[in-house]
Order: C-alpha cells, then structure tokens, then sequence
C-alpha cells in the first residue's frame, strides 16, 4: 500500500502537491469538522483513502487546538468515568457518525495514553473499543484500524512485542494504526537497538498474522517499518516534529523560525540549509530526481538568500513516499541503502566534512543496521 | 446421606415428575452430575444436574453459552429449570444425549489413522470456530469432553463449564497462579492465568493438543522421558514445541498443527477461517 500524509498544522495545500501518497490521516486537532469536510470532498476518490485519527490521546487542553470543537469529543472529557462503557459507546457513537460527515472512509480506534504502565489489561481495553467501533462502523461500512501505542522501550523487553501483538490481534479491526512512543528528544533518531527490534517485531508478528500495519508518525525510520514488513507508513511535514524551532536536535522554542531542510537518501539524514553546499563538494545533493529537490537546487544556484522552507517540506514528502514504493516493491531494500548510508557518512568524515548539527553524524545507521539484521531473531 | 447418593435421589425424583426413566451415571465433575435418562418413547437425553453450592455463576454461563450455539458439532439443548426438595435447591438441564462415546474412549484402542485425525480436525475447527464467533471460549477441551453423536459419526463439543464469555467480566480472579481448565490441554496463557491473552486461540491450542494425542499418541511438548507434569512446565515457560512432534506434523500432513500449538497466540492462526483453510489445504483423503 502506497505511504499516508500524516495532517498537521497547516498542511492542507500539500495534499494536492505532493504526488506518491495514497491517503490522508486526518487530525481534527488542526482543523474545524467543516474545513475537514470541504477539504476530503474535494479530494474524494476511490483511490485515495482519508482516514480519521479521533486524537483522544488524553491530550492536553492547551493541546486541543480545534478538537474541542468536533461534535464527537465528549463534554467532560476532562472528568469522565473512562472506564464507563456507556461513556464510550456514546463516544463511539458520535465518532463513526462524525466519519460519515467528512466522508472519511476509514477510523482509527480511539486509545488513550496510559497514565503509567501500558499492560496488557489497557491493550486489552484499547482493542476492546476498536471492536466496539468496528460493530459502529459496521453500519456504514468504515474500515477500523485497531490503534495501539507502544512505548519503544517497553519492546526493549524479549517477549514483549509477542505479548502485545497476542493481545491486540484478536481483534475485529481490519488492521493495526501503530503509534510508537519513545523517550528520546522528539527530533533525535531513534537508535536504541534493542527497542527497534522489538517495535520491528511487533510489525512484523502483526502482519504475519493477517493484520496489516499502518505506522504512524514515521520520519527516515520508514526504513525500519518496512523491512519489518509494515503495509503502510505515514509521515508529515519533517514528521511535524521539526517546526518553530532553530535546530532538530534542540527542544522547541516558541517563536523560533522555521528552519529549511534538505533530505539526502544517501545519507539518509535532514541537512541544514548550511550543509547541502558542504556535501555537494563530495558529490552528495548534486543532482536529483525529486522535482521539487531539483527546485531547491536551482533557487540555490540562482538565489541562495531565498527561503526554501516549504520547498523543504514537499522535497522530503516526495522522497518518503517514493521510497516507501521502492521498498515494498523490492527495488530497493533497507538494508542496502543503510549500508551505503554509512559508507557516505564514512567517506565525509574522512574529508572532514562535519555537518553544522553536532549530532547529525550517521551514528544512528549503525543501530539501524543491526536491527535490521537481528529483529528476526529469537 | 452421601452427597452422590443424594444427587442419585434428586435425580430419581426429577424423572418421575417428568416422566423419564433414569439411566446410569454416565459423567460427574466438580459442579454437576450427568445422567442417561429415557422418554416413554425410548429417545435418550441427558439430565445434568448442578450442585448449586458454589456454582451458580459457572453455571449460567454454562447454560447461556450452550443455549446460544447452534452448530451441530454442539449438543442441542431442551431446557433448564429449577428443582427444590426438602434438602435444597438444584439446577437441572436436559439436553440431547451422545451414544457415540468419547474421544477418551476410542483413543483407547491406540492411536487414529491421519486420514481420521484430519476428518477430525476439520469438523472441531467448524465446531470452535462457531463457538468463537459468539465470542466464547470452551477453555476445557479435552478428549474426554468430545462425543460421538453416534459411533463414528459427529463429534460434539461438550461441557461448558469453564466456559468464558469475552463480553463478560471474568470469574477467575487475577492472583490465582493458573486460571481454570486441563492442565495437560491447557495453552501457556490459561496456564499462566494471563487473561487478556485468553480467546479462542487458546481453544485452538487446546485442540491442537487433542489431535496430536489422537494422531501421535502424545502430546506435542513431551520430550523423551518426561512425566506429564514435566509436559505442563514446559507449556507454561513457552518452551518450543517437540521437534520430533513437529516433524511428524510436517511428515503427516499435518503441518497446522505445528502453527496451533504455537507459544503465543499471536503465532498460532488468528482466526478461525485462516485455520481451516490451513486445514483444507493439507489436502489428503
């Protein structure tokens, strides 16, 4: 299956721009039910799916944004017995009739953070409202995805992965929205191997058995969720993790600009603005076959003083969703194009080329590499 | 008065005023006593009769899981009404009765060929997965709770007493170390009393065990020399099947078996239909 735009903040007017994706997660939180309705239908067809992400993430009210504003979001959302189900079968209700409004014509199954541990009587809990959903849905014919959170480093645990996956696939859901939780800083990469074989595992014991698997919230860790076998990924502007603020590996400053970035599949890393000419000496983000990184190349020949932000978003977009083809055709395999990762990064640092981020370095490949070899085994 | 002797007399009692013959005492377990009993026109049934003490929950889920199947790999089910005496009140139930035997029994005569195991198989997998679309789970199955409608004919599910509806709230209580059931059929997570794991994949393991008793004459985790509580241990830490078990499996035929009696339910096959496809797809007579 082709990747999914994952919606944020003002993302409406790449839907249509960037080709590749064979859907859209929407999030109310950015957006009024009517906005989502004019935006769906006039982008409605068969083969492009929308599919409605209710956000109930125990969200923080300066978090909602336009949530509070759906029909469905529950008036004491904030003081709610949440073990009640007569709660959420009225929740439940409002919320599949909410996704024939926008014409939406797949949901994602409420699920709620845990507050401490996520056990396997909150999995249980969680698939039980996804079952609830599917017999709502039923009605209209919706397809359900079973949403399941889990945090990266509970699946550094050996059994972990088969424990939730056991849980969580007896399901009546038609497939898996997985959101994968992690402690690191939120535009760090992911390099803890042990957790990456777990949530790869995770992946793949769910696709083994029948349910497909649509990753949420993905960045260049596509790479991983794909080897494992994931149907789908998702991903945002720079998975919407890398707006207002100067730097990705610093935390978010209010106010801040917005930075531009250049992704480089050879590198498999978001450059700065500032990088892109220190690579090219070495043959790197020279030459591409992205139009909109052609674009990029050519304004920078012509006028390096011009912001390329948005140029930025849609160079990475175009890129995820191509790669995302590429893997699950087998043109291409993860292993292959992190091992070429790390020979350019090798290459740069023998030259000494340093990028302007002091942690972009390609340390995180090395990881990569090695769950990808290892998550299958026992 | 002895507790069965009673029970023998309650029996009686229930036959007159219902105008049955009372036959032998053809099962009893913790919470009820079978008998064969016959209508003046010499049709069998089934008395079961509940002690009430202790088992009231258990045996309404009991008789609202058996009322809800209609499958003919289930027994049909005629009625359950109340019966009080002098001495107290008892639950009876009068359902088709299965002159075909046991499993337990015909096993007796040595293993089945694989042409009858897989006959076997495909018609309990139908049966299981009726009961799993109603979102139940049997939770004891075991040779000696699956019957012959007649000799050689339909075999039939029976016994739902430790049945558990997933819609419900369970019975088992969370610090018991095992939850109920055959410790020798039973899958690690009944084993283990992990309840969230518990649906009817851990059914499926349990007929996995059955048909391998049936094909093999043993079961699937036992390892030379081992004593049937030494089998259980082995279930319960998720150890890997017999590799012996699964090369005759594979050798047989009989390769689905392997995926059934799987560790973890997310190995074995999610759904009932994915199963009996597996099934079906083993060909042979």
């Amino acid at each position: 299956m082709p990747a999914y735009h994952q919606m944020g903040h003002d993302s409406q007017n790449l839907l249509g721009e960037v080709s590749g994706f064979g859907g859209a997660i929407i999030s109310p939180v950015n957006e009024v039910e009517a906005g989502v309705s004019a935006m769906v239908s006039s982008r409605s067809s068969n083969a492009y799916e929308f599919i409605f992400d209710p956000q109930l993430y125990f969200p923080r009210r300066a978090d909602r944004g336009q949530l509070a504003t759906w029909s469905y979001f529950p008036k004491d959302f904030d003081t709610a017995d949440m073990t009640s189900e007569t709660w959420w079968g009225t929740l439940l209700d409002a919320l599949a009739s909410t996704v024939g409004r926008v014409g939406a014509r797949a949901v994602c199954s409420p699920a709620t953070i845990a507050a401490s541990m996520f056990t396997n009587e909150y999995y249980e809990a969680m698939r039980g409202l996804a079952d609830r959903l599917t017999e709502f849905c039923a009605r209209d014919g919706f397809r359900v995805l079973e949403t399941v959170i889990a945090r990266l480093p509970d699946l550094a645990a050996p059994n972990r992965a088969l424990e939730i996956a056991s849980v969580v696939s007896n399901t009546k859901a038609a497939g898996i929205y997985l959101i994968l939780l992690c402690d690191v800083r939120p535009r760090d990469e992911l390099r803890d191997v042990d957790q990456l074989k777990g949530a790869m595992r995770l992946v793949h014991l769910l696709e083994q058995s029948g349910l497909p698997v649509l990753v949420g919230c993905s960045s260049s860790d596509v790479l991983l969720w794909k080897a494992a076998g994931a149907t789908s990924c998702a991903t945002g502007k720079f998975a919407n993790l890398r707006r207002f603020t100067p730097g990705r590996f610093n935390e978010p400053e209010e106010g801040g600009r917005l930075m531009a970035y250049w992704f480089e599949e050879p590198l498999l890393s978001f450059l700065r603005g500032s990088d892109v000419p220190r690579v090219q000496a070495h043959g790197l983000a020279t030459t591409t076959t992205n139009p909109f990184g052609s674009e990029i190349l050519a304004q920078l020949a012509s006028d390096p003083a011009k912001a390329w932000v948005g140029l930025g978003w849609r160079q990475y977009m175009h890129w995820f969703a191509d790669v995302e083809a590429r893997l699950a055709s087998g043109a291409v395999a993860a292993r292959d194009l992190i091992r070429a990762a790390e020979r350019n990064w090798q290459t740069l640092e023998d030259n000494d080329v340093f990028m302007e981020e002091k942690a972009n370095d390609g340390s995180w490949l090395r990881p990569w590499l090695r769950a990808v070899v290892e998550f299958s085994k026992p | 008065m002895p507790a069965d002797a009673k029970l023998q007399q309650v029996a009686q009692a229930i036959c007159a005023a219902r105008k049955l013959a009372l036959g032998l005492e053809v099962g009893s377990g913790a919470f009820k006593h079978t008998f064969e009993v016959r209508a003046a026109d010499g049709t069998a049934r089934a008395l079961k009769l509940y002690r009430k003490a202790g088992a009231d929950a258990r045996t309404q889920r009991e008789v609202d899981a058996i009322t809800r199947c209609s499958h003919p790999g289930v027994a049909r089910f005629e009625l359950i009404e109340s019966w009080k005496d002098g001495s107290g009140e008892y639950v009876y139930s009068l359902e088709e009765f299965l002159s075909g035997g046991t499993l337990t029994a015909r096993l007796a005569g040595g293993p089945l060929a694989i042409g009858d195991v897989r006959a076997l198989a495909l018609s309990l997998i139908d049966t299981v997965g009726h009961i799993a679309s109603l979102g139940l789970v049997h939770r004891d199955l075991k040779p000696d709770n699956i019957m012959f409608r007649t000799a050689g004919g339909t075999p039939v599910i029976v016994d739902f007493g430790l049945v558990r509806d997933l819609g419900q709230s369970s019975l088992t209580k969370t610090w018991l170390p095992h939850g109920p059931g055959t410790p020798y059929y039973a899958a690690a997570e009944q084993l283990n009393n992990e309840k969230p794991m518990i649906d009817w994949r851990t059914d499926q393991f349990a007929l996995g065990v059955v048909l391998t008793m049936c094909g093999l004459g043993r079961h699937p985790y036992e390892l030379p020399e081992m004593n049937p509580m030494q089998v259980v241990d082995r279930v319960a830490r998720r150890e890997p099947s017999a590799p012996t078990f699964n090369a005759w499996a594979v050798d047989n035929g009989l390769a689905p078996l392997v995926g059934m009696v799987a560790p973890w339910p997310i190995a074995r096959f999610r759904t009932p239909p994915q199963l009996a496809l597996a099934w079906q797809s083993t060909g042979g007579p």
